[in-house]
């Protein structure tokens, strides 16, 4: 039954110290499946996607990354996985100031030690499917927010992820970026595959996910 | 390249700008420390070396020395002659004597040489100033050029000697025993109040008959004078004693040794200083990266991984700046005197400093060894000098590095 997730979550606690953020999370992110999670300012959204991609440990439950416990493992091991499961869009200082466009975008590769000579096309193509072309040798603090989390986006399409993790992506731009960002974000993962979870305060977004969420009272909680 | 590799070049040397700002102080300051240290080295081996060669060639690779006079001298000296590793042997005597030109004296050692055997051991022409040694066994006598001066005695002047042995004479009424000789050759060693004699004229003057104090030995080049010495004494008789040069000049040996050892440590501390920036600057830059550093983790990377990129970050900087340095301190050796002159001159005292320190011919010696021993040191406090922050980084979680704003 796990087969069909290629994230899931069964009973997630997490804790710090006394303090709860949530508990009893069970859920799970199909194949292709676009996901939301709202849920006020300080709710654990955060802390469940970092518990999700194991950036953070759960303090109890399980959690399984295309059918396979992740819990207990070794962590160059779930290093190496996450570079193959999740793509991660935040929502700021996404990318690194000392590389230019073209190199951060390959950055994500090298971490994977994947890196080969059909990276540069595929990224120049990504760059040209957020209308970024010409891009490549622009230093990024030379970049506007919109363009940034546009360049954050294809970032993270760059090691075919199964899942694109984006935690309040449009959180720090304007309406009209913010429109265009995001129907970039869903559009790249219709084109390569990918599942999207989606944290996000606009319930406008979170109306074209296919399933949302809401995370409140330490409890998260389908919404039909 | 690996992730971590990559990422700290790229840190080091930003694309777009060639290189940061940090890169380029401490890349800097690490190669002043280099420079200074190999400079200061180099002239200090210089200076030692020079000392050495002179000893050598002063005194012979080993001495072959008895309390007491030495009277089987023809045996002893075929015995020394055969022994493995020894190329010529000189036999020696010398006593302390009166030295008389015109109305000035002056108190040599004098030594008595048998010069045909002690040209073989030590470079007498190398030292010889004016004059030479066709006279020498009828005779002459050679000064050191500082006594030469003292009694205004110059090559062809007749000098008058007495020995111990002749004011005895002399006092119990006997025949005057005046010698008389002549300045055949005046030698410079720099340190070295000795005159040379026949030994049989000095046997005479001395009243020493057949004896003498000792041999002096030149070895097979390549060959350890403390081997051989260690090897000689185990044949021959107690109370003669076999010493290398550097047995028989320990306490300069030390000296100089403790001198180059306790300059290097204090120069150290500039290499130490400027690993101790580099230790700061990086620790400031993992606070400031934080945030990246929670990013590489969400990109696969392990914090242990961003730490290596620290470390690196200290060697690259200790490598090229030791480059640097070896390679400005080389060239500085080059034009050492040039610049020294050109500092004295500076400083208005290049005359006094030129007379009395000939600073104008600063010796400057360094080998391979050298050069690697400082290079590795300075990579490794460089290496050190990254571990600081990379143990910092290794304890960040990256969920709570993403948090950093
Ligand atoms: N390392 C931590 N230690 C203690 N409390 C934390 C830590 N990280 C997050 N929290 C708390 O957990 C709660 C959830 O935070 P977060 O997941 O960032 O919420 P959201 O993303 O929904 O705004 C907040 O109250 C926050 O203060
Ligand atoms: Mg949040």
């Amino acid at each position: 039954m796990n087969d069909d997730y290629i994230v899931k979550l069964g009973n997630v606690r997490k804790t710090f110290g006394d303090f709860m953020v949530f508990d009893d999370v069970s859920f799970g992110i199909k194949r292709r499946e676009t996901v939301s999670i709202c849920g006020d300012s300080g709710s654990g959204k955060t802390t469940l996607v970092n518990v999700i991609g194991l950036l953070e440990q759960p303090t109890h439950g399980r959690i399984f990354w295309n059918g396979k416990s992740v819990i207990n493992q070794k962590m160059s091991y779930v290093a190496k996985l996450r570079s193959e499961m999740f793509g991660y869009i935040f929502q700021r200082c996404n990318l690194i100031l000392e590389l230019n466009v073209i190199e951060n975008l390959l950055f994500p590769r090298r971490i994977a030690d994947k890196i080969d000579s059909g990276d540069v096309a595929f990224a120049k193509k990504l760059l040209n499917q957020v209308k970024l072309d010409g891009f490549e040798e622009r230093n990024v603090s030379t970049l506007s927010g919109g363009e940034r989390q546009r360049v954050a986006a294809i970032r993270a399409m760059m090691n075919n992820p199964r899942v694109i993790i984006a935690d309040e992506p449009t959180g720090s731009l304007d309406e009209k970026s913010a429109n265009l960002v995001m129907d970039m974000i869903i559009n790249l993962c219709d084109t390569y595959d990918s599942s999207l979870l989606l944290i996000t305060h606009n319930p406008r977004f979170a109306q074209k996910m296919q399933t949302a969420y809401v995370l409140s009272n330490c409890t998260l909680t389908r919404v039909e | 390249m690996k992730w971590y590799v990559y990422l700290a070049l790229k840190q080091l040397f930003p694309t777009g700008k060639r290189i940061s700002f940090f890169a380029a102080m401490s890349i800097v300051g690490v190669a002043l420390g280099v420079v200074v240290l190999f400079v200061v080295q180099s002239v200090m081996e210089g200076f030692q070396y020079n000392i050495k060669k002179m000893i050598v060639d002063t005194q012979g690779d080993v001495r072959v020395d008895s309390k007491h006079m030495i009277f089987d001298v023809d045996k002893l000296e075929d015995f020394l002659r055969n022994f493995p590793g020894v190329a010529a042997v000189a036999r020696y005597a010398y006593g302390m004597m009166m030295l008389k030109y015109d109305d000035r004296t002056g108190f040599p050692t004098i030594k008595g040489v048998d010069i045909e055997n002690e040209a073989k051991v030590i470079d007498l022409r190398k030292f010889i100033k004016q004059g030479n040694l066709e006279n020498f066994n009828c005779g002459g006598i050679v000064l050191n050029d500082e006594m030469a001066r003292s009694v205004g005695a110059t090559v062809g002047s007749s000098v008058e000697v007495f020995s111990p042995k002749i004011v005895e004479e002399t006092s119990s009424g006997e025949i005057i025993l005046q010698r008389t000789f002549d300045v055949s050759a005046i030698y410079e060693t720099g340190y070295q109040n000795v005159a040379m004699i026949a030994i049989d004229t000095l046997q005479d003057l001395y009243g020493l008959g057949e004896g003498v104090h000792g041999f002096s030995l030149r070895l097979v080049p390549g060959v350890m004078p403390e081997k051989v010495a260690f090897e000689l004494n185990k044949d021959l008789p107690k109370e003669i004693v076999a010493m290398s040069w550097q047995e028989m000049n320990k306490g300069l040996m030390f000296a100089l040794q403790t001198e180059k050892a306790m300059m290097s440590l204090v120069l150290m501390f500039v290499l130490l200083i400027a690993a101790f920036s580099i230790a700061g600057s990086l620790l400031a830059s993992v606070i400031r990266k934080t945030r990246e550093i929670g990013l590489f983790s969400a990109l696969g990377g392990t914090v242990w991984q961003c730490a290596m990129c620290f470390v690196l970050q200290g060697a690259i900087i200790g490598i090229i700046g030791s480059f640097i340095g070896i390679i400005v301190g080389m060239v500085t050796l080059k034009f050492r005197n040039i610049i020294m002159v050109g500092f004295l001159r500076l400083c208005g005292v290049e005359d006094f400093m030129m007379k009395f320190y000939s600073f104008a011919n600063m010796p400057s010696r360094y080998g391979k060894g050298d050069v690697l021993t400082l290079v590795a040191f300075a990579v490794f406090l460089c290496c050190l000098a990254g571990v600081l922050p990379a143990l910092k980084v290794a304890k960040i979680n990256p969920a709570e590095a993403l948090r950093n704003e």
